[in-house]
C-alpha cells in the first residue's frame, strides 16, 4: 500500500476476501512454530490460589528435581472459561467434584494410572468412588470443605443457627453471598424442599424467586472477599466455605463459622490430570507426592480445609484436628451431602437461573 | 485531514517588559487563582488513593482495611517474593516487546499516513488505528479469546505480547504522527530529496533522527499500557504468564497485603521516572 | 507501509470482534459447547424486556460519568491550555500518573477510602456528621464515582488537544472587538473546542458502557451492569453465546461513537498531545 496512487478496487476485497480465511491459520501456525516449548523436566500446576503449603511446591523439585510451573486461579468457573478457550499445556488442575465430569464431558481431563499412585491407600475410604467419579477414575481427592455461614460474633446478637438468617432483614446490605449457581441455588432448592435433580422449571422459578427476594439484603456476590468484609465489619454474616473462615478466625477471633441445621453441602476438590498433558509422569509424581501423610497434613494446617489422607490426621494440629468447624461430628456430617452433577439440560437452567437473579 | 490555514500551535506571546507586563501578570494570576484551586482540587481528588496506596504500604496489619501501625516489612518481604520477581518479570518483558512491535508499526503507519497521497478510506483508517483506545476493554479481551480459541493460536507469550502491541498501538501512532506533521511544515524531507536523496535515504537520515524522540515517547506510552493492561491480560494470558496486574488481582480477590500496596508503590515511581524521561524528551523535541 | 499495522488491526482487532459476532448467532449445544447452526435465539434473549433496566441503568451511570467528567475536565483542560504557563508540562505529567497506575490498586484504595472504616467515615464522625460509622461502598454514587476517576483522562487530553489547537489570535481578536472573558468563551473558544468535547465525550462514554471492575468492587448487587453481565456469562455462566450477543450490542455504541465523529471531524485524537 506504499504507492500512493494506488485505488482499492472491488477486485482487491474480492482477493482479500479468498485470502482473509487462510490468514488466521497461517498465522497460528507462524507464531506456534517459532515459539514451541521444549520438553523439560517440569511439570505445569493449576491450582486455587492460597490452596498450598508454604514449602510443599519447593520440597518437591528439591526431593525430585521436577521443576513446578505454578499457576493459580481464585475462580474455578474462570479456569473453565480459560481451559475451554484453549489455555492447554496444564498437567494437573483442581477441580471441585461438581465440575469433574462436566471436564470429562469436554474432553478435558484424561484418566489417571491410579497404579502409579503408592500412597492412594493413604486416602479415606468414605471419600473415594463418590457420585461424581464412581469408578475413581479419572480424580485424586485432594482437599474437602463445607459451604456453611461465617459472621462477625461483634455484629450479630445472637448465632445463626440457620440458612434463613441470610434473608434476615435486620442485615440489610450487611450480607454476602458466594457468586455460585451451585451453592446459591442449591440452597434455594433446599430451602424450598425441592430435589436437587430437578429439571422443572417451576421448582427453578421458585428458586429465583427466593433469591430474589434475598438480593435487597445482599451487599455482594463474591466467592473471596467476604472474608475482608467479615473482618472489616463490612459483612456481618457471609455465605462462606470453611476453610476460608478458619483461616481467618486464626488472626480475627471475633469471626466464626457455622453449618447450618437444614443442613448443607460437603465438597472435595480432586487432582486431575489433563488430557494431553505435556508432563504426564511428573504429573503422577507430584500427586503421590501430595498424597504422603505428613504432605496433607501441612497442606490441611496452612489452608484449613479437611484433607482426606486418614494417614494424615495424626498430624494435624490438635486444635484444627477437634475443631468441629473444620471437621465436623457425625451428627452433622449425616446433614451434608455432595452436589449432584448436573447433566446438560440441567446446567443450562441452573446458569440461566443464576445469571437472570443476578441480572433482574 | 483538514488543517487550519493559520498555524494551529501555539506561538509563544513576545515577552512584555516593564511596568505593564508586570502588572498584567498579577491581574492574570489574581484571575488564575480560582481555577487554580479548582484544579489543585480535582488533582487532590485523582491522588487521593494514590496517596491512601502508600502510606497503606507501611501499615502493620495483614489485611489492609484497618490501620494498626508503621512498619517497613511489606517493602522486606516484597524484595525476598521470588512469585513477585517472577510476575514483574514476565510484565517488563512483554511490556518490552510490545512498545518495541507498537512503535515500530506506529512508525510506519504514522509515515504512510503522513507522507503519502491520501488513499481513499484514510478518515475511516484513521478512526480504525484508534478504536483500540475505545474499545470497552472487555470486548478485546473477550473477542481476542474466543479468536485465539477458535484458530488454535496458542496463548502464549508472544500472543499476549502482540494484543498488547495493538492495544498500544493508538498511542504510538498518535505521537509519531504529530511529530511527523509537524515535520513536513519544515519541508527538511523534500529539501533533501531535491538534492537528490531517493525517499528512503530521506527516511533514514531526516526523518528517523528527527522522529526519533517521538518514537521513544510513543514507545514509553505504549510500555505503560502494556505494563497495567488488566482487563484483556487478564482474558488471554496463557499458563505461567503472571503479569504484575494479574497477580494484584488475584490477591485482592483474597484481600490484598500491604505487599501489594508496597509493590504498587514501587511501581509509581517507576511510572513517574518514565513519564518524566517521555516529558523531556517531548521538551527536546521542542527546541 | 501500513502493512503491519493493518495485519495487527486485522488479526487482533477486526478478526475477533468479527468472530464474536458470529458467535453471537451460533447454538449453544451441551454444557456451553458451540454448535454451528444459525439462531436469532441470542440476540433476542439481550432484547428481552427483562434486561431493559439493567440497559438502562449502564446507560445512566455511563452517561452521569460522561456528563460529570466533562463538567470537572473541562475547566481543567482550559487550565493547562490557557493558564498553566510553564507548568503546564509538570501539570500534564500530574494527569497522566494516577491513569498508568494499576486501576486494581486504585480500586482497592477507594474500598479503603469509601469503607466504614474509611478515611471519609472517620472524617464525618470527627465532624460530627454522623454518629456511627457508615459505608459508601455498593451506593450506585460510589460505582459512578470510580467510572470518572478512570476515565477522567480520557475527557481531559482530547479536551486539551482541542484546546490548544485554537489560535490565540481568534480569542484576542474577540476581546479586542469588545466581547468580554465570558462572551469570548462562550462565542469562540468552546465552540471550537467542539471536537475535542466530541471526542472526549466518545472515549469516555464508550469504554464506560463496557466497565465491570468499578460494579464489582464497588458497586452492589443492585448496581449490575451490563459490563458485569457480559464478564458473567463469559466466566462464569459459561454462555459465551450470549455474552457474545450482549457484546456485539456495546460495539454498537462504539461504530455509531465512530461514525458520528467520522462525520464531525476527520482527526486524530491523541493529535496534539506529545508537542507543543
Amino acid at each position: 500500500m506504499s504507492d500512493p496512487d494506488r485505488r482499492l478496487t472491488r477486485r482487491d476485497f474480492l482477493r482479500l476476501g479468498v485470502l482473509a480465511p487462510a490468514l488466521p491459520p497461517l498465522l497460528s501456525g507462524a507464531l506456534s512454530a517459532c515459539f514451541k516449548r521444549e520438553k523439560e523436566n517440569a511439570v505445569n500446576f493449576f491450582n486455587w490460589s492460597a490452596y498450598i503449603g508454604k514449602d510443599t511446591l519447593p520440597a518437591f523439585s528439591r526431593e525430585t528435581g521436577i521443576k513446578v510451573n505454578y499457576d493459580v486461579y481464585a475462580d474455578e468457573e474462570e479456569m473453565f472459561a480459560k481451559l475451554r478457550s484453549g489455555a492447554l499445556g496444564y498437567d494437573l488442575i483442581v477441580p471441585t467434584d461438581y465440575l469433574v465430569p462436566r471436564l470429562k464431558a469436554a474432553m478435558l481431563i484424561a484418566p489417571i494410572p491410579m497404579e502409579g499412585l503408592k500412597n492412594l491407600h493413604n486416602i479415606d475410604k468414605r471419600f473415594l468412588h463418590t457420585p461424581f467419579d464412581p469408578q475413581q477414575e479419572i480424580s485424586v481427592p485432594y482437599l474437602w470443605g463445607t459451604t456453611g455461614i461465617g459472621y462477625n460474633k461483634k455484629l450479630v446478637s445472637k448465632p445463626p443457627t440457620s440458612w434463613r438468617a441470610l434473608w434476615d432483614e435486620k442485615y440489610q446490605g450487611r450480607i454476602c453471598v458466594l457468586d455460585s449457581a451451585r451453592e446459591c441455588i442449591g440452597i434455594s432448592l433446599l430451602l424450598n424442599g425441592c430435589d436437587e435433580n430437578t429439571t422443572s422449571e417451576k421448582d427453578f422459578e421458585a428458586a429465583k424467586a427466593l433469591l430474589l427476594k434475598q438480593k435487597p439484603l445482599v451487599k455482594q456476590y463474591t466467592s473471596t472477599t467476604y472474608v475482608d468484609s467479615l473482618v472489616a465489619g463490612e459483612a456481618a454474616l457471609a455465605m462462606a466455605y470453611s476453610g476460608d473462615v478458619l483461616q481467618a478466625i486464626k488472626e480475627n477471633p471475633h469471626l466464626d463459622y457455622i453449618i447450618p441445621q437444614e443442613g448443607s453441602f460437603l465438597w472435595m476438590d480432586c487432582l486431575c490430570l489433563m488430557r494431553g498433558a505435556p508432563h504426564p509422569e511428573q504429573a503422577l509424581q507430584l500427586i503421590d507426592y501430595l498424597l504422603r501423610p505428613e504432605v496433607s497434613a501441612d497442606i490441611s494446617n496452612t489452608v484449613r480445609y479437611g484433607t482426606p489422607n486418614a494417614s494424615a490426621r495424626s498430624q494435624i494440629e490438635p486444635t484444627l484436628r477437634h475443631d468441629p468447624r473444620c471437621y465436623p461430628p457425625s451428627s452433622v456430617m449425616s446433614r451434608l451431602r455432595y452436589h449432584t452433577p448436573p447433566d446438560s439440560e440441567a446446567y443450562s437452567l441452573w446458569n440461566e437461573t443464576w445469571s437472570d437473579v443476578k441480572a433482574l | 485531514m483538514k488543517r487550519r490555514p493559520t498555524a494551529p500551535r501555539r506561538k509563544k506571546a513576545p515577552q512584555r517588559g516593564g511596568l505593564w507586563g508586570a502588572t498584567e501578570k498579577l491581574s492574570r494570576l489574581r484571575k488564575t487563582n480560582g481555577l487554580l484551586a479548582y484544579c489543585l482540587g480535582l488533582y487532590g481528588f485523582l491522588y487521593l488513593p494514590l496517596a491512601v496506596m502508600v502510606a497503606f504500604s507501611f501499615n502493620g496489619a495483614r489485611r489492609n482495611v484497618v490501620w494498626t501501625g508503621f512498619t517497613f516489612k511489606w517493602y522486606a518481604s516484597l524484595f525476598h517474593n521470588a512469585e513477585m520477581a517472577r510476575a514483574m518479570a514476565t510484565t517488563l518483558e512483554i511490556a518490552v516487546a510490545a512498545s518495541v512491535m507498537a512503535a515500530a508499526m506506529g512508525m510506519l503507519a504514522a509515515y504512510a499516513m503522513t507522507r503519502h497521497a491520501p488513499f481513499r478510506g484514510r478518515g475511516l483508517y484513521a478512526a480504525l488505528l484508534n478504536a483500540p483506545l475505545m474499545m470497552p476493554e472487555i470486548v478485546m479481551g473477550v473477542g481476542l479469546l474466543s479468536f485465539f480459541s477458535r484458530v488454535g493460536l496458542p496463548l502464549n507469550f508472544w500472543s499476549l505480547a502482540c494484543a498488547h502491541a495493538l492495544i498500544a498501538l493508538p498511542y504510538t501512532t498518535g505521537s509519531i504522527r504529530a511529530r511527523l506533521l509537524s515535520l513536513k511544515d519544515s519541508n527538511l524531507e523534500d529539501a533533501a530529496m531535491d538534492l537528490g536523496a531517493t525517499e528512503w535515504q530521506a527516511f533514514r537520515q531526516i526523518t528517523l533522527p528527527l522522529a526519533r524522540p517521538a518514537i521513544i515517547s510513543g514507545a514509553l506510552l505504549a510500555f505503560t499500557v502494556s505494563f497495567e493492561d488488566f482487563v484483556t491480560t487478564f482474558f488471554i494470558a496463557g499458563i505461567g504468564i503472571v503479569t504484575m496486574p494479574i497477580k494484584v488481582y488475584s490477591m485482592m480477590k483474597f484481600g490484598v497485603t500491604p505487599e501489594v500496596n508496597a509493590l504498587a508503590s514501587c511501581l509509581l515511581v517507576l511510572t513517574i521516572i518514565a513519564l518524566t524521561i517521555n516529558r523531556t524528551l517531548v521538551k527536546e523535541t521542542k527546541s | 507501509m501500513l502493512a503491519p499495522a493493518s495485519l495487527w488491526l486485522l488479526a487482533f482487532l477486526i478478526l475477533p470482534v468479527a468472530s464474536l459476532l458470529i458467535l453471537g448467532f451460533t447454538h449453544r449445544g451441551a454444557f456451553g459447547a458451540c454448535e454451528w447452526v444459525f439462531t436469532w435465539d441470542n440476540f433476542r434473549r439481550a432484547m428481552d424486556v427483562k434486561y431493559l433496566p439493567i440497559m438502562l441503568r449502564t446507560v445512566s451511570y455511563a452517561g452521569t460519568a460522561t456528563l460529570l467528567c466533562l463538567l470537572l475536565g473541562y475547566p481543567l483542560a482550559y487550565f493547562l491550555s490557557f493558564q498553566a504557563g510553564k507548568r503546564r508540562d509538570l501539570f500534564l505529567v500530574l494527569l497522566m500518573i494516577p491513569f498508568w497506575t494499576s486501576c486494581l490498586v486504585a480500586l482497592y484504595s477507594w474500598i479503603i477510602i469509601l469503607g466504614r472504616e474509611g478515611l471519609i467515615s472517620h472524617l464525618l464522625m470527627r465532624l460530627g456528621i454522623i454518629s456511627k460509622p457508615a459505608s459508601f461502598l455498593g451506593t450506585p454514587a460510589a460505582v459512578i464515582l470510580g467510572l470518572v476517576y478512570f476515565y477522567l483522562p480520557f475527557m481531559v487530553l482530547p479536551l486539551y488537544a482541542a484546546l490548544e489547537k485554537i489560535p490565540r489570535t481568534y480569542v484576542e481578536a474577540a476581546h479586542d472587538l469588545g466581547a468580554g472573558k465570558f462572551e469570548a468563551f462562550r462565542k469562540v473558544t468552546f465552540p471550537l473546542s467542539m471536537p475535542g468535547v466530541m471526542a472526549g465525550v466518545i472515549l469516555t462514554f464508550v469504554p464506560c458502557m463496557g466497565d465491570f471492575l468499578s460494579a464489582d468492587f464497588l458497586g452492589s448487587p443492585r448496581t449490575y451492569l451490563v459490563g458485569n453481565l457480559i464478564q458473567n456469562q463469559f466466566l462464569m455462566v459459561q454462555d459465551w453465546q450470549f455474552g457474545s450477543a450482549l457484546t456485539s450490542l456495546i460495539v454498537l455504541f462504539l461504530i455509531t461513537g465512530l461514525w458520528a465523529r467520522h462525520i464531525f471531524e476527520e482527526q486524530g485524537v491523541f493529535e496534539g498531545e506529545g508537542e507543543e
